[in-house]
C-alpha cells in the first residue's frame, strides 16, 4: 500500500504546460470515477490550482499504477507521455506526504508562506471527499495537512509580514489606528498601486473612501466602483482636517503637501493621529512631515523595504517550519503503519474465509 | 477611613503605574513607526490608538482614584487629628501629584496634547508617584511612616 503523487508546478513547469493539464471543478466527478476504475486508485486528490496541479492517490502497488496515473494525466492534457515525464515530479512515501505537507504549509508557494494554498487544499479535499474518492486514510492524511499547515502558521513566522506594498501599508496603518472600520482614507491620484491600496483597506473594513483625482473620468469610475465620495481637486486643505489616512500617488513635479500644510492640518485636527502614504515618484509630499508628531509618513522605499524584510523574515522561518513539518510526517507515517498492522490480522481471516 | 484613604491612594498608584506601561508601549511602536523598522515587538504590540486611549483612561482613573484618596486623607486628618492639613513632606508630595496628573489629564482631553508627548508625561509622572510612595519611608521623616 502506497501514497504516491504526481504533479507539475511554477518551479518545473511553465504556464503554457500548467494550463493544460488544470482540471475545472465541474469535471472533478467524471475524473475521480476514471480515476477509479480506470488507473485504479483507491483513494485519490486533485489539487488543481494556478501554480501547481496534483495528484495525490493510494495505490497497491507503484509501479503499474504510476504508468497509468501518467498516461491518464497526458490524456487529460493533451501532452505527450514523455514531455509530461521531464516535466512532471512523482513521489512515493514519505516524500510524497512531506511534499503534501510542506504544500499546505505555503512553503512551495511561489510568495512563500502565502494563506491562500490552505484553502485551495481544504476545498481540494472537501471535494475529493464529496465524490467519495477519498476513504480512512487519506481523510486522515488531508486533516493532518492542514492541521500541519495551521500549526506551521502559528508556531513560526512563515506568514508574518506583508509581502506586498498595499498590504504593508494597511498594515502600518492598522499599527496605528487599530481596527480601521472608522477610518476616513482619502486617495490623491488614482494609480494603479493607489487602487490596490485602497482595495486592501476596504477589505480590513474601511467604509468612507473619499477620491481625489485630475482625470474626473477616473475618478467617478473609481468612486462607483468602491462607492467612495468624489471630492474637488481644490479641496485638500479641509480633506486633510478630516481623513486619517491620505494616499497619494500622483506626477505632480512639485509637492502636493509640505510640512507646513500638514502642521496647520495637525492643529486643526486637534493633533489626532495622521498617517501619510505616498506613493508618488517624485515624492508628493514633503519628507519632513513625518517628523511632525503625530503624523506617519511612509514613502515607497519605506513600504518596499518594508516588504524586502517580511521577505526575508519568511525565509528565516523555513528551517523551523521543516521542523514542525519533518515531525508531523513521522506521527503520520506512525499512525498508517499502526493502522495496517491492525487491519492486517482482518483481512487475512478474510481472504481465509473465502 | 485610614483605610480607605490607603486603598484609595495605593489604587491610584496601580493606575499610574498601567499608564507608565501604556506610555513605554507607545513609545517603543511609535519609535518603530517613524523609524520604519520592524522588530520583534512590532506584531505583538497593540496600536497607537489603543495604547493612547488605555493611557487616558488609566491616567483619568488614577487621577479619580488619587483624589478620593486626598479626600479622605483630610477628612481622617480632622476627625482623627482635629485639623484639616498635616505638614509633612509627604502631603505636599501628594498634592504636587495630584496637580501634576490633573494638568496632564486636562491637556489630553482637551488634545493640546496627545500621542508621545503624554506617553513621555506619564512615564515622567510615575517617577514621581515612586518618590511620593518610597520617600516617607526612606528618605524624610514622616508622619506617614507606612507606604
Amino acid at each position: 500500500m502506497h501514497i504516491v503523487l504526481l504533479g507539475v508546478n511554477h518551479r518545473l513547469t511553465p504556464i503554457e504546460l500548467r494550463e493544460r493539464l488544470a482540471f475545472r471543478s465541474e469535471q472533478l466527478p467524471a475524473i475521480f470515477a476514471r480515476l477509479r476504475e480506470e488507473v485504479g486508485l483507491q483513494e485519490s486528490l486533485v489539487l488543481s490550482t494556478c501554480n501547481r496541479v496534483e495528484i495525490y492517490a493510494r495505490v497497491p502497488e507503484v509501479n503499474g499504477s504510476v504508468d497509468r496515473l501518467r498516461r491518464f494525466l497526458s490524456d487529460h492534457g493533451g501532452v505527450s507521455v514523455t514531455e509530461l515525464a521531464q516535466q512532471a515530479y512523482c513521489y512515493t512515501e514519505p516524500q510524497s506526504i512531506q511534499h503534501l505537507f510542506s504544500v499546505a504549509s505555503g512553503l512551495d508557494s511561489m510568495v512563500l508562506g502565502e494563506a491562500e494554498i490552505v484553502q485551495q487544499v481544504k476545498r481540494a479535499y472537501e471535494s475529493a471527499r464529496e465524490h467519495g474518492a477519498t476513504g480512512k486514510v487519506f481523510n486522515v492524511l488531508f486533516q493532518r495537512a492542514l492541521n500541519t499547515a495551521k500549526a506551521v502558521r502559528t508556531q513560526t513566522g512563515i506568514g508574518r509580514g506583508s509581502t506586498s506594498v498595499g498590504t504593508v501599508a494597511v498594515e502600518l496603518a492598522e499599527k496605528i489606528f487599530g481596527h480601521l472600520g472608522s477610518a476616513v482614507v482619502l486617495l490623491v491620484g488614482a494609480g494603479k498601486v493607489g487602487e490596490l491600496t485602497l482595495r486592501r483597506l476596504i477589505d480590513r473594513g474601511v467604509k468612507d473612501l473619499r477620491i481625489m483625482n485630475r482625470s474626473l473620468e477616473r475618478a467617478v469610475e473609481l468612486t462607483e466602483r468602491y462607492e467612495a465620495t468624489p471630492v474637488a481637486l481644490g479641496r485638500l486643505e479641509e480633506q486633510l482636517v478630516e481623513a486619517d489616512i491620505v494616499i497619494t500617488s500622483t506626477s505632480a513635479a512639485s509637492y502636493l503637501l509640505s510640512r507646513a500644510d500638514v502642521e496647520l492640518a495637525m492643529k486643526r485636527r486637534h493633533q489626532r493621529p495622521l498617517c501619510l502614504v505616498d506613493l508618488g515618484v517624485p515624492r508628493n509630499i514633503e519628507p519632513a512631515a513625518g517628523c511632525l508628531d503625530n503624523v506617519y509618513r511612509f514613502d515607497v522605499d519605506d513600504l518596499q523595504g518594508l516588504v524586502m524584510h517580511a521577505h526575508r523574515e519568511r525565509q528565516h522561518a523555513v528551517e523551523a517550519s521543516q521542523a514542525i513539518i519533518d515531525d508531523k510526517v513521522d506521527r503520520f507515517l506512525a499512525w498508517w503503519r499502526e493502522d495496517a498492522d491492525a487491519c492486517a490480522p482482518l483481512l487475512s481471516e478474510h481472504a481465509a474465509a473465502r | 477611613m485610614v483605610i480607605i484613604h490607603m486603598t484609595c491612594s495605593l489604587l491610584s498608584y496601580a493606575a499610574f503605574l498601567v499608564a507608565f506601561i501604556c506610555g513605554i508601549l507607545f513609545l517603543v511602536q511609535e519609535r518603530q513607526l517613524k523609524r520604519k523598522h520592524i522588530g520583534v515587538l512590532f506584531h505583538r504590540l497593540p496600536s497607537l490608538m489603543a495604547l493612547d486611549r488605555a493611557n487616558l483612561i488609566a491616567i483619568g482613573a488614577g487621577f479619580a482614584l488619587l483624589s478620593a484618596g486626598l479626600a479622605f486623607g483630610l477628612i481622617g486628618s480632622k476627625v482623627l487629628l482635629g485639623r484639616w492639613w498635616i505638614s509633612d513632606p509627604k502631603t505636599y508630595m501628594a498634592t504636587l501629584l495630584w496637580a501634576a496628573y490633573l494638568v496632564l489629564w486636562v491637556m489630553r482631553m482637551r488634545s493640546t496634547l496627545r500621542g508621545r508627548r503624554v506617553a513621555l508625561l506619564s512615564i515622567l509622572g510615575f517617577s514621581l508617584v515612586l518618590f511620593t510612595l518610597l520617600q516617607a519611608s526612606y528618605l524624610l521623616s514622616s508622619a506617614h511612616p507606612y507606604l
